[in-house]
């Protein structure tokens, strides 16, 4: 900036907004907490995507059900060409439970722990402690997910969890 | 535990930047209370969003925006800020604390000058943001932005000058 304006600059620089209040802070700590707990916290979806994502699936059922129209159309002009060469009686096959089984069987494939907000509440007296503890609260979400290793398929399952920790204050 | 990090990162930045953010928003609301509202709704949609955190013009936009929502929510509101907004050079009155009369006559001075240069003012000053980032959050060009700030601090020279 030019030098005729470099005192107002500095004079300007010398006045200080008020600081944020303290309860505004945790106000909006709190608010971010609650929005993260929410399904789509952090996921806005925007509607040029969703636009795209329509335009897709669309385009995507409209192939299929193309591709179903001729799969038909070839089967009712193959089948009455097609001469019995020999008729074959095929080996009846018996299919075992077991592999459906194992296909719908799922393994643990992971743990995830977000701790959003830990909080100190300061000193407790337990009854059944000689020495004052420090209590600590623990606020996140926990991910449990399980996978199917045949086919690929996973569940997840979310959920809030708080943990409260007690820990021995030393040095008394 | 990457995600517990970036939470912290995110309430330090906002430590730092809500005073700004507040003077900012303070130009089209009148009590503080108003503004305090639309920074944190401007904050948490611009956190929602998984914006950059050091994408400072847009997260001025996200409270310019989120300060003409709010007016547009109550229309009650909304004439009474639309009146506020065209007589802004009478009545908006950006917090600061004064620490003498110099400073005092300056903050007035401040709120005489016309609202377009006072908001880059604002920005440029108690908020750091480049003409660049100015630029990008008022949807103005970089000179353009430049030219206000100059025209702005004329203005209050102006005013400050002994007759």
């Amino acid at each position: 900036m030019s030098d005729d304006f470099s005192e107002i600059e500095r004079e300007l620089k010398k006045l200080q907004p008020s600081a944020a209040s303290v309860e505004f802070l945790s106000r909006l700590e709190q608010t971010m907490l609650r929005t993260h707990q929410l399904p789509s916290a952090g996921v806005v979806k925007r509607r040029a995507g969703l636009r795209l994502k329509w335009l897709s699936l669309g385009l995507g059922c409209a192939a299929a059900a193309a591709l179903f129209c001729l799969a038909r159309l070839e089967v009712q002009t193959a089948n009455p060409t097609i001469a019995p060469i020999a008729l074959v009686s095929a080996i009846p096959r018996l299919e075992s439970p077991a592999p459906l089984v194992a296909d719908s069987r799922f393994v643990p494939a992971g743990l995830t722990q977000v701790v959003y907000h830990t909080r100190d509440e300061g000193l407790v007296f337990p009854a059944n402690s000689p020495q004052p503890m420090r209590r600590l609260r623990r606020q996140g979400r926990e991910t449990l997910q399980w996978r199917n290793p045949s086919t690929g398929a996973s569940i997840r399952v979310s959920y809030d969890a708080e943990q409260v920790e007690l820990l021995p204050v030393s040095g008394q | 535990m990457e995600n517990v990090a970036t939470h912290h990162d995110w309430k330090v930045c906002f430590s730092e930047l809500a005073p700004g953010l507040v003077l900012f928003a303070r130009q089209w609301v009148h009590s503080v209370a108003d503004a305090e509202d639309v920074v944190q709704e401007a904050f948490v949609r611009f956190w929602r969003r998984n914006h950059s955190i050091h994408n400072r013009a847009l997260l001025y936009a996200a409270v310019r925006s989120a300060a003409f929502d709010l007016i547009r929510r109550d229309q009650r509101r909304a004439r009474r800020e639309a009146e506020a907004f065209e007589n802004t050079e009478r009545t908006t009155e950006p917090e600061f604390f004064h620490e003498d009369d110099s400073q005092r006559e300056l903050a007035e001075a401040l709120r005489r000058i016309p609202s377009e240069q006072r908001e880059v003012l604002v920005m440029k000053i108690w908020n750091d943001l480049s003409f660049s980032e100015i630029g990008q959050a008022l949807e103005i060009s970089q000179n353009t932005a430049a030219s206000r700030y100059r025209y702005g601090l004329a203005a209050l020279k102006r005013t400050l000058q002994p007759q």
